[in-house]
């Protein structure tokens, strides 16, 4: 059994009535194929109402796991993921095959509940194949699951699958700042695939969701100049802020030399007033 | 049809060889179109179609006509699975991406768990399948065991068919009957008595494919009887509209059983716009093809009508949480009269 937070069984039991806070404490006491059954039928004895956790006025949940939160789950979903975490971890190979199983097994809502379990689970490398196996997802909740509000894959994916899954967010038009540790992980590679996709959809007079360009704009060089430069002379403002913020946090002294034209973009980036975060309503 | 473009005078339009409207119309080329404002705005519940083996072309169409939910019992997929990954796959499935597809054209998806007859035969599979079949029993949006019963009324087939009653009582779940296509009237019987034996209460079975020689009893005991659609070989929808003539609505159900057959996913509207012109009373046409097979499987506690009932017709652009089955930036609804593809 994983070392389960005070925090979390509190906040749990906090959403819980009497009789469901009973029927939870009966089924970690009971044997593995009981447990596993539970974290099956779990919606057969439990509420789906959304649980809401504020962890800056109470503090975070799991203390070693900053990046963990429940916000907007329901209690079903919670439910399962501390009754994962009551499954005996020893001997390995067997914790491995009952998570295994209820992967096999699982139905969409079980799949929510495992991929948010992941950051949370010991051996976290054993994960890697699954959780890269849920971005190829067509189902939106199990990819959501795992890409949004989610640590795991900042955690552990290799560039690759960090690369695939954050490109795979952008094609389904979804917010990429949901991503969890989408500026830490910006690359060289993922910003020519998001420039080469940006080339795409503009030549076939199609948009693209602005906040894309953040992932371009460390790595932005001459070859990106002429669509910034059309960006600018947009009618929208958010497309000439946009450009402003490339051109900005550009490292290549061309591109960054496009802003002189544009001095009170420059300053209200300066003054804190512009960055990516004013940009963040959901793409198209 | 057949229809002689150059003898136009020998192709009389749909009515014309009927003398009074009051007749059922026996005219093959009776058109589904033609009939569609019949059952304009009613809803319909089919318990039993195997969604696995429809295109999405069928899920408009079913949308279109007015079915808001469906079953999908597991099923024989039509060659014999070989190992468990196979049942484990398609299991998955039904609870995973066939509800999800379904959900994409605003139709509530349901299913019924079981190892089938026909599979029960190959022992060394069944034992495995029979362990991890709890683990999908017990999932969310499952609502009975199905179908289940016999084919060849095998001593295995009985075998499955008693354990899987057996976690059916466990699970407090209903029973969704496949009854065989040979030797029905026996097998059907054999079957309702077995349920008995094992003390499964007849109103939380469903004995399924019913015809007119084995209706009675199957009423008379208790259970529910439902009656499938199905071209050729099962109950054609004009015998149907005399059945429920006959007998009324009570704890009678019809569903389509659409599968990898020949066989219609729009069974279920087309029969309601025939009883509606036989002139059978809205309300019987509702109990048929609507809330009693809601009423048999809501028993599971796993039928929230409101999930389906609600009267905002499904936005699906609000409803395409992100990917689905459409392929980056795809419209759900497409017109197909067009013939330009953006
Ligand atoms: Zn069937």
């Amino acid at each position: 059994m994983i070392d389960i937070p005070k925090n979390l069984t509190q906040f749990l039991f906090e959403q819980t009535t009497e009789k469901e806070r009973e029927w939870l404490e009966e089924k970690v006491k009971s044997n593995v194929l009981d447990l596993m059954t539970a974290f099956v039928a779990a919606p057969r004895f439990l509420s789906k109402k959304i649980v809401s956790y504020d962890s800056k006025s109470k503090g975070c949940l799991i203390p070693h796991q900053v990046g963990f939160q429940v916000d907007g789950w329901n209690l079903v979903r919670l439910s399962r993921v501390w009754l994962l975490l009551h499954l005996p971890t020893e001997p390995k190979e067997q914790f491995i095959k009952n998570i295994e199983t209820l992967f096999d097994t699982a139905e969409l809502n079980e799949l929510v509940a495992l991929y948010s379990a992941l950051p949370l689970l010991p051996y976290p490398w054993e994960w890697l194949p699954r959780a890269t196996d849920a971005v190829r997802s067509n189902m939106g909740f199990v990819f959501d699951a795992i890409a949004l509000l989610n640590p795991y894959p900042e955690l552990y994916f290799p560039e690759l699958a960090w690369n695939q899954l954050v490109l795979k967010t952008i094609f389904n038009g979804k917010p990429i700042h949901w991503i969890y540790g989408i500026d830490r992980r910006k690359n060289k590679e993922l910003a020519e695939a998001v420039s080469d996709f940006i080339s795409e959809r503009l030549a076939a007079g199609r948009k693209v969701p602005l906040q894309i360009w953040r992932l371009v704009s460390p790595f932005a060089n001459e070859s990106i100049s002429p669509k910034l430069i059309t960006l600018f002379t947009s009618e929208l403002k958010a497309e000439r802020e946009v450009a402003a913020l490339v051109c900005f946090e550009s490292t290549n002294p061309q591109v960054h030399s496009l802003l002189l034209k544009y001095p009170d973009l420059e300053l209200s980036i300066q003054n804190g007033e512009l960055d990516w975060s004013k940009l963040e309503s959901i793409p198209e | 049809m057949c229809q002689n473009p150059n003898e136009p005078s020998k192709n009389p339009s749909h009515f014309e060889s009927i003398h009074s409207s009051e007749n059922l119309p026996t005219h093959r080329d009776l058109l589904w179109e033609d009939y569609q404002n019949l059952i304009q705005g009613l809803r319909f519940f089919d318990p039993h179609i195997h969604m696995v083996s429809r295109t999405t072309d069928d899920y408009q169409m079913m949308a279109k006509a007015g079915i808001v939910a469906i079953i999908e019992p597991a099923f024989w997929v039509g060659q014999p699975r070989t190992g468990l990954a196979s049942f484990k796959d398609y299991y998955s499935s039904l609870v995973g991406w066939e509800r999800f597809r379904s959900s994409q054209f605003g139709i509530k998806h349901y299913c019924t768990m079981g190892l089938n007859s026909r599979e029960a035969n190959n022992e060394r599979l069944a034992e495995e399948v029979m362990e991890i079949l709890p683990l999908f029993a017990y999932k969310e949006g499952v609502v009975g065991i199905g179908e289940i019963g016999f084919d060849d009324q095998t001593p295995l087939e009985e075998k499955y068919y008693r354990l899987q009653l057996e976690l059916a009582k466990n699970a407090k779940l209903p029973v969704q009957i496949h009854t065989p296509h040979r030797d029905k009237k026996r097998g059907t019987e054999r079957s309702m008595s077995i349920a008995l034996e094992h003390g499964l209460d007849p109103s939380f079975v469903v004995v399924d494919h019913n015809n007119e020689e084995t209706m009675k009893s199957v009423l008379d005991q208790g259970f529910w009887a439902a009656f499938t659609i199905y071209p050729f070989t099962k109950m054609g929808n004009e015998r149907m509209v005399a059945v429920v003539e006959k007998y009324g609505s009570e704890r009678i159900m019809i569903n389509s059983s659409a599968d990898w057959g020949i066989s219609d996913p729009l069974a279920i509207p087309k029969t309601a716009a025939l009883m509606k012109q036989r002139g059978i009373p809205s309300e019987v046409i509702r109990m048929v093809t609507y809330q009693n097979a809601i009423d048999a499987f809501a028993k599971s506690g796993q039928i929230d009508v409101t999930d389906f009932e609600t009267e905002s017709q499904p936005d699906p652009n609000a409803k395409f949480h992100g990917n689905s089955i459409l392929r980056g930036g795809q419209q759900p609804v497409i017109n197909k009269n067009s013939l330009l593809i953006q």
